[in-house]
């Protein structure tokens, strides 16, 4: 039989896919089902957050990090405090490092319910991502108990925490965990073993070690391609080093392989809770010198942590002034999309949106 | 290797190339000439004491007085963290590619040369992506660069 001979032709995928997980333009150069080539196309959420930030003061910087990246805000919050810390050097009491663990592991776990419900959603299983969602609730309540907001919590502050966790918060804390603990058997019982979710992870879009360690792809997805590197181990910042918790690694670097780990992270993180509710010390929350016009002598750091999609990092320099010089920062996302050409030809397009769901994109952070 | 070791280590084999520099706070801060950065970045990647094989961060910065570009770099396979930092005039604001090292760097390259206009060389797509596709108004990293519509606040 003679081989129809096809037209190349162009589609754009997004500004507004709903899988694109913000707005993400992909350029795609299609043979019929085939891909030839991918380009993407960023920026659409460019806010000039750093420039921003250089005319603002370090408290005031705050608020503008957790918009970088508004699914895990504690962590963007956590990590430019951490980098004014490291150039003020500067004591944290006790107990805020405790709160500050649980709120980052609390704000991981809800990260990767939303990242189970949608990618089971973009990959077209509507029901884990009511299940998600529902989970998720109980962890953004806690957050609002906490401080008042759901989304950008303005939390986490230079010198500790803004205040201290209201009365109750710890049993509804565990009894939080202890439901999620419960449904974790409901989320691996839809789709683990679900053939049509196995027919579309399994094999898909895989991630070679040495390309993903190339182009700086950290955190989940390179666990999942074998590489066993996990900031909280490798690079210790803050408590974690006081804590008992494992990495959990894949070899596959499947699309099914990345959303298995973060499943596994879970666990992990609330090991990681019910450590620091246990041993959290009395004490105060927030280092006291630290005033509204808190000035950091001259220096300059990067300073990463890992939070649920990757290496989040802030380059910041400091000329000893109320303002910073300069606020780099760094997300995991940025690689991801710009890693996602070079292992996504060649696949169909359906396998592309699973490609790119489960290598757990969000937008804000690349463009920033 | 602890933070001191890596120190220890690279004053005695890249002394003279590598720089140490005093305002660098926790992680090792290093300053390397311009013209020697690919030739450093080179050797650091493949001396296997050190094995820099994972690139955090690129940025560019303006400290008002010159340009400086400042890689972050890491290990993965012996776990260790450098950062390295180029200086450079206004009027001779560029650096060479180091995507042949590692390829992350790409975008971060562009990156750099779009909000800043620090030169790239060698670099196989220098193209706008962050600032809108018509944008026309200068490299608005620049210190020297404000808003149209933007006031400044008055000082607290």
């Amino acid at each position: 039989m003679r081989e129809l001979r096809t037209e190349e032709f162009i589609v754009n995928m997004g500004p507004q896919h709903p899988s694109t997980h913000g707005v993400c333009r992909l350029v795609l150069t299609m043979d019929g089902e085939k891909i030839v080539k991918i380009e993407p196309v960023i920026g659409y959420l460019h806010r000039a957050i750093e420039k921003v930030m250089e005319n603002r003061t370090y408290s005031q910087c705050i608020p503008m990090m957790d918009r970088v990246e508004y699914v895990t805000s504690m962590s963007c919050e956590y990590v430019f405090s951490l980098a004014t810390e490291r150039i003020a050097e500067m004591e944290v009491p006790e107990r805020a490092k405790y709160l500050r663990v649980i709120m980052l592991e609390l704000n991981r776990i809800a990260s990767h319910l939303l990242f189970y419900g949608v990618t089971a959603m973009d990959i077209g299983a509507l029901t884990p991502f009511l299940y998600g969602m529902r989970e998720r609730e109980l962890i953004i309540d806690l957050f609002e108990m906490t401080c008042g907001q759901r989304l950008t919590y303005n939390y986490i502050r230079i010198g500790g925490v803004s205040k201290d966790i209201p009365k109750g918060f710890e049993q509804k804390c565990r009894s939080a965990l202890k439901v999620i603990a419960e449904k974790m058997s409901d989320y691996e019982g839809l789709l683990n073993e679900n053939p049509i979710w196995l027919k579309r992870t399994k094999g898909v879009g895989i991630l070679p070690k040495e390309l993903a360690i190339a182009y700086g792809v950290s955190g989940p997805n390179l666990r999942a391609s074998g590489v066993q590197y996990d900031l909280r181990r490798n690079d210790p910042y803050c408590i974690y080093d006081k804590f008992d918790f494992d990495i959990p690694v894949r070899y596959n670097g499947d699309c099914f392989d990345r959303y298995i780990l973060r499943l596994d992270e879970i666990k992990q993180s609330m090991r990681i809770i019910y450590q620091a509710l246990d041993g959290l010390p009395e004490g105060d929350v927030k280092n006291k010198k630290v005033k509204l016009t808190f000035k950091p002598p001259a220096g300059e750091t990067y300073t990463r942590i890992e939070n649920s999609r990757g290496e989040l990092g802030v380059y910041l320099i400091s000329d000893g002034g109320k303002k910073p010089l300069r606020v780099k920062t760094r997300g995991a996302s940025f690689n991801h999309v710009q890693i996602l050409p070079h292992f996504s030809t060649n696949m169909l397009i359906a396998d592309l949106v699973a490609n790119f769901a489960t290598l757990d994109i969000i937008m804000p952070e690349v463009d920033r | 290797m602890t933070r001191d070791e890596l120190r220890a280590y690279i004053a005695e084999h890249y002394d003279g190339r590598l720089k140490p520099l005093k305002t660098g706070k926790y992680d090792p801060l290093y300053e390397v000439a311009v013209d020697k950065i690919f030739e450093v970045a080179k050797a650091l990647k493949e001396d296997d004491n050190l094995k820099f094989d994972f690139l955090c961060n690129l940025g560019g910065v303006d400290t008002g007085e010159h340009f400086e570009a400042v890689y972050n770099i890491a290990s993965i396979s012996n776990n260790l963290r450098l950062d390295f930092k180029v200086i450079m005039s206004y009027d001779q604001a560029e650096v060479e590619s180091l995507q042949e090292i590692w390829p992350a760097i790409n975008w971060y390259e562009r990156e750099m040369w779009e909000l800043y206009g620090i030169n790239v060389k060698n670099h196989d797509n220098l193209t706008r992506f962050l600032l809108p596709d018509d944008w026309d108004q200068g490299h608005p990293m620049r210190k020297d660069w404000d808003a149209p519509d933007f006031k400044r606040k008055p000082e607290l």
